[in-house]
């Protein structure tokens, strides 16, 4: 479809600065080797195959997470969220995890969403723990905001990291009240939960900028239902 | 003060060994009449770990929680309330206070709680 | 007393089971069990049936009289059996009891819990319910909480490591990768969970000192037998019959302060002693075990309580390969509560179903023990104050 570049100059966000999340690898239990970074607007496409799946997952609120995150990848290809970002966790190669969020000024940052496609190895909590990183360390926020849709994501989070909550302040998603994550509830909690080393290495590195490998359909919903359906 | 502790333990009064909690015969040699005895002396930590999977209820990320011997035998399990949980040792002298442990739908339930 | 020997056994895979009930879970493995002994289409004299939570997280009592009617077993006695952890062997053991008394001939026993069915604090609580409600549960003490606190004096006394601790999680969750029926089914390897900077977040601290990889899952299933008596074993199935040896129960004080040493599981010493005497044998003479390793340390102790190895020598036995698959003494080789799961009330009944596997010679070569004619297995209720243990063998 033909974009009208004046229009968009009108319907587009007014984007701020916002430096690169430098990529990491980060050892998983069973071995394995997953790099985290930053995927480009153009993966939005390969992303949204993963994705898609999820909306028809009913357990563990995959259904809620999967639809919003859909919606805002969607959103974020076609230049209508300020500032957004994704984060993604590949193994060989393939999409294990994805996360985003967006800078909403200069000092706050809003999380939106953590989808953990292979379970059982913290691959959420590793991610999770990136974009705090992310938006921390590298876009020298003050505070990102936070809420959770499920019982997992609020025990790895709001109790996890101590999160404060804030009476009254509304999150995006909207829901129950929203919690920040300070600087310093940050730097406290690193030691602990911010993981990951850098540079990653050449291979590892080539062969997760080389494609986003997407499981099918089935594997996806094996992977998050487990295959015997538990 | 030990005194405020509202622990009552109870030493055989035929072999002399003490319990706590309450059995209605003695383990080492089933009599059944004893003495009422409360913790005294210093608590004695004899062992302790850090919970971080908390059951329903508890509002805090984490607990911590010993078993102490006192210096009259007695023995029990308490909260640990400490800040520093790598300063806990096997065998360390901790000061025992009653005090709340657990808030529930019925209010505050109290608790030996131990501290340096 | 008759001998007594297993001539069905049935199993469902462990795990989440979010679309089955607890009667559901408990019929199909009891249906299973009864196909495997050619009973399909028969009844029973008896039925146990062992469960811990049925009445707190499902609201639902009279579960053995449940069961009868889900499976039309009407009019079979039926008892539920309740003793934590150790429900399962329990109920195996109410059964075995039954019919070598001569009163009953046909006795189903299943076991089953489902403890998915409410979010992980709750589980937790209902777990924690069986530490001693007046000087223990109130402080928000837990099951693994006070595995924390004996693993602290056990390496304190024997010098037991945490790498051991961690062989055990290794070789049990890769047994369990192995099994259809485990919860688990993922290698971990020591980088993973140790040695990377990472592993602080992939194995956190749970009970300090051990760790996340220390822990069993939180699980549903359940497991099931059929027993007779052994002279009717032989016409009732052509399977060949795994007799129930040896039993024997055991138990402690219910809190761990009242314990002389609480390093010593006095009733795990005493339930394999009683086991071994009923059966005239001794540990030498087992060729494999299921021991109840909710948490990596419990393993270890067990098997040198149980008279295995010597005290201290547990964790050595472990890193040297010797409780492996072609070790001396290959112990889990179903994965374990570690890596199988755990769900409490069907444990029991599932380390007997896993030793019958091995000692019909049914698994395949990457989990069976060559040529297993004797297994043993121990079900751990509450923190080792009460146990039950069984010296199986397979009958010539």
């Amino acid at each position: 479809m033909a974009v009208d570049m004046d229009l968009e100059a009108v319907l587009r966000a007014p984007a701020i600065d916002m430096p690169p999340y430098p990529a990491k690898m980060i050892t998983l239990a069973n071995g394995k080797k997953m790099v985290v970074r930053q995927a480009a607007i153009n993966d939005v496409p390969t992303l949204l195959k993963a994705v898609k799946p999820t909306i028809e997952i009913d357990r563990d609120y995959y259904d809620i997470v999967g639809a919003r995150l859909y919606a805002e990848l969607l959103g974020w290809y076609k230049h209508r969220v300020r500032n957004e970002y994704c984060l993604v966790g590949q193994v060989d190669g393939y999409l294990v995890g994805i996360v985003n969020g967006r800078m909403v000024d200069h000092d706050i940052g809003m999380s939106y969403h953590t989808l953990a496609i292979d379970r059982g190895l913290r691959v959420g909590s590793h991610l999770f723990a990136s974009k705090m990183e992310y938006h921390i360390e590298y876009l020298k926020q003050k505070e990102v905001w936070i809420v959770a849709e499920s019982p997992i994501g609020f025990r790895r989070w709001m109790i996890e990291y101590g999160l404060i909550k804030q009476d009254g302040v509304q999150h995006e998603l909207g829901g129950a009240g929203s919690y920040k994550l300070t600087e310093k509830l940050y730097f406290d909690s690193k030691p602990r939960l911010v993981t990951g080393t850098r540079p990653v290495p050449d291979k590892e590195l080539r062969i997760a900028m080389a494609e986003i490998k997407v499981a099918d359909e089935t594997a996806i919903r094996e992977k998050i239902c487990g295959v015997k359906g538990r | 003060m030990m005194s405020d502790l509202k622990i009552t333990a109870y030493q055989c009064k035929q072999c002399g060994r003490i319990h706590y909690p309450l059995h209605e015969r003695c383990i080492d040699c089933l009599a059944t009449k004893f003495e009422e005895v409360h913790p005294e002396g210093d608590a004695k930590l004899l062992t302790f770990t850090e919970i971080y999977n908390l059951p329903w209820g508890f509002d805090v990320r984490t607990l911590k929680i010993g078993v102490v011997e006192f210096a009259n035998k007695v023995r029990a399990m308490g909260q640990i309330h400490v800040d520093d949980f790598s300063k806990l040792k096997t065998g360390m002298k901790l000061k025992a206070y009653w005090e709340p442990v657990r808030n529930t739908d019925e209010g505050e339930v109290f608790g030996l709680v131990l501290k340096e | 007393m008759r001998e007594v020997a297993i001539i069905g056994v049935g199993m469902i895979p462990f795990g989440r089971r979010d679309e089955d009930t607890l009667l559901d879970m408990l019929a199909e493995a009891s249906m299973r069990a009864l196909k495997d002994a050619g009973m399909e289409k028969k009844g029973v004299d008896a039925v146990y049936v062992a469960n811990m939570g049925a009445g707190i997280l499902q609201h639902q009592t009279s579960v053995a009289s449940a069961l009868v009617d889900r499976l039309s077993l009407m009019p079979a006695a039926a008892d539920a059996v309740e003793n934590g952890p150790a429900s399962g062997a329990s109920a195996i053991k109410n059964g075995v009891l039954a019919i070598a008394s001569g009163y009953y001939d046909f006795v189903l026993v299943a076991g089953g819990e489902k403890m998915r069915e409410v979010v992980g604090w709750k589980a937790t609580d209902f777990v924690s319910t069986m530490t001693h409600p007046e000087v223990e549960y109130p402080y928000g003490v837990t099951l693994p909480g006070m595995a924390g606190m004996f693993t602290r004096l056990y390496m304190e006394k024997y010098g037991l490591t945490r790498d051991q601790l961690m062989d055990v999680a290794i070789k049990n969750q890769k047994m369990g990768a192995l099994n259809p029926y485990a919860h688990v089914e993922m290698l971990i390897t020591k980088e993973g969970i140790a040695e990377s900077p990472d592993a602080v977040v992939n194995n956190p601290m749970a009970a300090d000192p051990l760790h996340l990889y220390d822990m069993c899952p939180v699980s549903d299933g359940a497991a099931a037998v059929v027993l007779c008596p052994l002279e009717l074993a032989q016409k009732a199935t052509e399977k060949p019959p795994v007799v129930v040896a040896g039993f024997g129960q055991a138990t402690d004080t219910h809190t761990l302060q009242e314990r002389d040493d609480p390093t010593d599981l006095k009733a795990v010493t005493l339930a394999a002693e009683q086991a071994f005497t009923m059966a005239k044998m001794e540990p030498k003479d087992i060729d494999l075990a299921e021991l109840h390793d909710a948490f990596t340390i419990l393993e270890i102790a067990e098997s040198e309580h149980a008279g295995f190895f010597k005290k201290g020598k547990g964790g050595i036995a472990v890193a040297k390969g010797e409780t492996s698959l072609g070790g001396k003494l290959p112990i889990n080789m179903s994965g374990g509560l570690k890596a199988r799961g755990h769900p409490v009330g069907a444990t029991g009944v599932a380390q007997v179903v896993d030793v019958v596997f091995q000692l019909r010679h049914e698994l395949g070569d990457n989990r069976q023990v060559k040529n297993a004619k004797t297994g043993f297995t121990l079900n751990f209720g509450g923190f080792g104050n009460n146990v039950v243990a069984f010296v199986l063998r397979r009958a010539e």
